[in-house]
């Protein structure tokens, strides 16, 4: 009775195990030099996975801005994974070891930037899990894999919807542009004919007149 | 099947979780670390549309002297301004609220003053928002459901929530798309109208030059 009662103990532990994935939701920082978030890798040869994009960046000129930065650095302080110059990407690689992986953003520029990242890591237990622990079925390993491609999908989405408020911005800015020019150019092309009509009217004036000749 | 024996040997499973580094294997103490600096504050935000169960705790990190753990302050706005949480001096803390509306909820969070050193120091936070903050443990209890049924339901749980983040986003790409078709429109009719206006105050221009002229008798 005793023997069962441990075998069920150690068979909820090992799902609970399984099926706890570090996951966090898309969070948004802004960046002015350096930004570091840092996760815990619990097992070696997970698989990290996320994406980043620059929300809010300098949309005032020029739609070629350089872009930030993106460097994964292992506990051991090597770089595992980089990005270079882009305004929003997709990652995943598999970690080599476990531990604090350390996800930078470097801002090349002065103006501040919103990243909104999202990070996820996410095990499938391996056939020497399922050796190491006998209560645990080729069940859980198919479980957590439909996780993992649950997963998959739900960053697909939060990068889509990234995305799309940067896109929303651009959107507005463009909207206030157009009404804010348009109404500008007409009030600046009125004053400059005001001006010139003034400008004329001085020229033909009697003090001018009289001083020609 | 696991019926029977749990109640049993709930606090021995407790016991071997928090020996074994429970921290990062019970998924209430997953959090993302990020660093305070010694001066200004730290903020992060998320774009949350309305009706959303927002849940996170926050906490100091600090391995270098436990017995005197640095404190900070920390508030939460929501994108009305509202103040949702506000606390300070403290190591660590929690906060719960559903989105009332759409938009930026921003949590910030500083050092207090009264540490005069000039180090930064790691704060982990742990933020759920919608289906990540569902307390599965009382739909367990409630619906009598464990193990693989559980981990099922949860499984379909997040099934519906994309299907949810599809409508919204779906609705999202509806209104950005009228936002472009007006802003379409109005450059075309504000093109013309700066036409307009040039020849409008062209011709009010000669029309009152002419006019000007004649009065003073040069043409």
């Amino acid at each position: 009775m005793m023997e069962k009662i441990w075998g069920k103990t150690w068979a909820l532990m090992g799902l609970v195990l399984l099926n706890s994935v570090s996951n966090v939701s898309s969070l948004s920082v802004t960046v002015n030099d350096v930004e570091c978030v840092y996760e815990y890798v619990i097992y070696e040869g997970d698989t990290i996975s996320g994406n980043f994009v620059v929300v809010d960046h300098d949309i005032f000129w020029g739609s070629d801005h350089p872009g930030i930065d993106f460097i994964v650095t292992s506990p051991e302080g090597n770089t595992v994974h980089s990005l270079k110059g882009t305004s929003g990407d997709k990652f995943e690689f598999k970690a080599p070891r476990n531990g604090m992986f350390k996800f930078c953003f470097h801002n090349p520029y002065s103006t501040p930037e919103t990243v909104s990242f999202y990070i996820h890591i996410g095990h499938i237990p391996t056939e020497h899990d399922l050796a190491k622990d006998e209560h645990l079925n080729p069940i859980n390993v198919k479980i957590a894999e439909l996780r993992e491609a649950l997963e998959s999908v739900t960053a697909e989405q939060k990068y889509l919807k990234a995305r799309d408020t940067r896109h929303r911005h651009t959107n507005e800015s463009t909207r206030k542009r157009v009404i804010g020019y348009a109404v500008g150019e007409y009030i600046l092309l009125t004053l400059v004919s005001i001006l010139q009509v003034i400008y004329i009217r001085h020229l033909f004036s009697k003090s001018v007149a009289y001083n020609r000749v | 099947m696991f019926s029977g024996g749990l109640t049993a040997c709930f606090w021995p499973i407790i016991l071997v979780l928090c020996l074994t580094r429970n921290t990062y294997i019970l998924p209430v103490a997953e959090a993302i670390w990020l660093t305070i600096p010694s001066s200004g504050t730290k903020c992060v935000s998320e774009e949350i549309q309305s009706n959303v169960v927002v849940l996170a705790d926050y906490y100091v990190i600090d391995e270098n002297n436990p017995d005197q753990i640095p404190t900070i302050s920390a508030r939460v706005t929501s994108p009305f301004g509202n103040n949702l949480h506000h606390n300070e001096n403290a190591t660590h803390g929690q906060f719960a609220f559903t989105t009332s509306e759409s938009g930026n909820y921003i949590a910030c969070f500083w050092k207090d003053g009264s540490h005069k050193q000039d180090s930064e120091l790691t704060l982990g936070i742990d933020w759920k928002i919608g289906i990540a903050a569902k307390d599965w443990d009382s739909v367990a209890k409630k619906e009598k459901i464990e193990g693989v049924e559980l981990v099922l339901r949860r499984l379909q749980g997040t099934v519906e929530a994309i299907r949810g983040n599809l409508v919204y986003l779906k609705d999202r790409e509806a209104d950005m798309r009228e936002v472009s078709e007006i802003t379409n429109a109005r450059v075309a009719w504000f093109s013309i109208a700066s036409l307009g206006v040039c020849i409008v105050v062209s011709v009010l221009q000669i029309w009152y030059l002419k006019r000007y002229f004649v009065k003073k008798k040069l043409i």
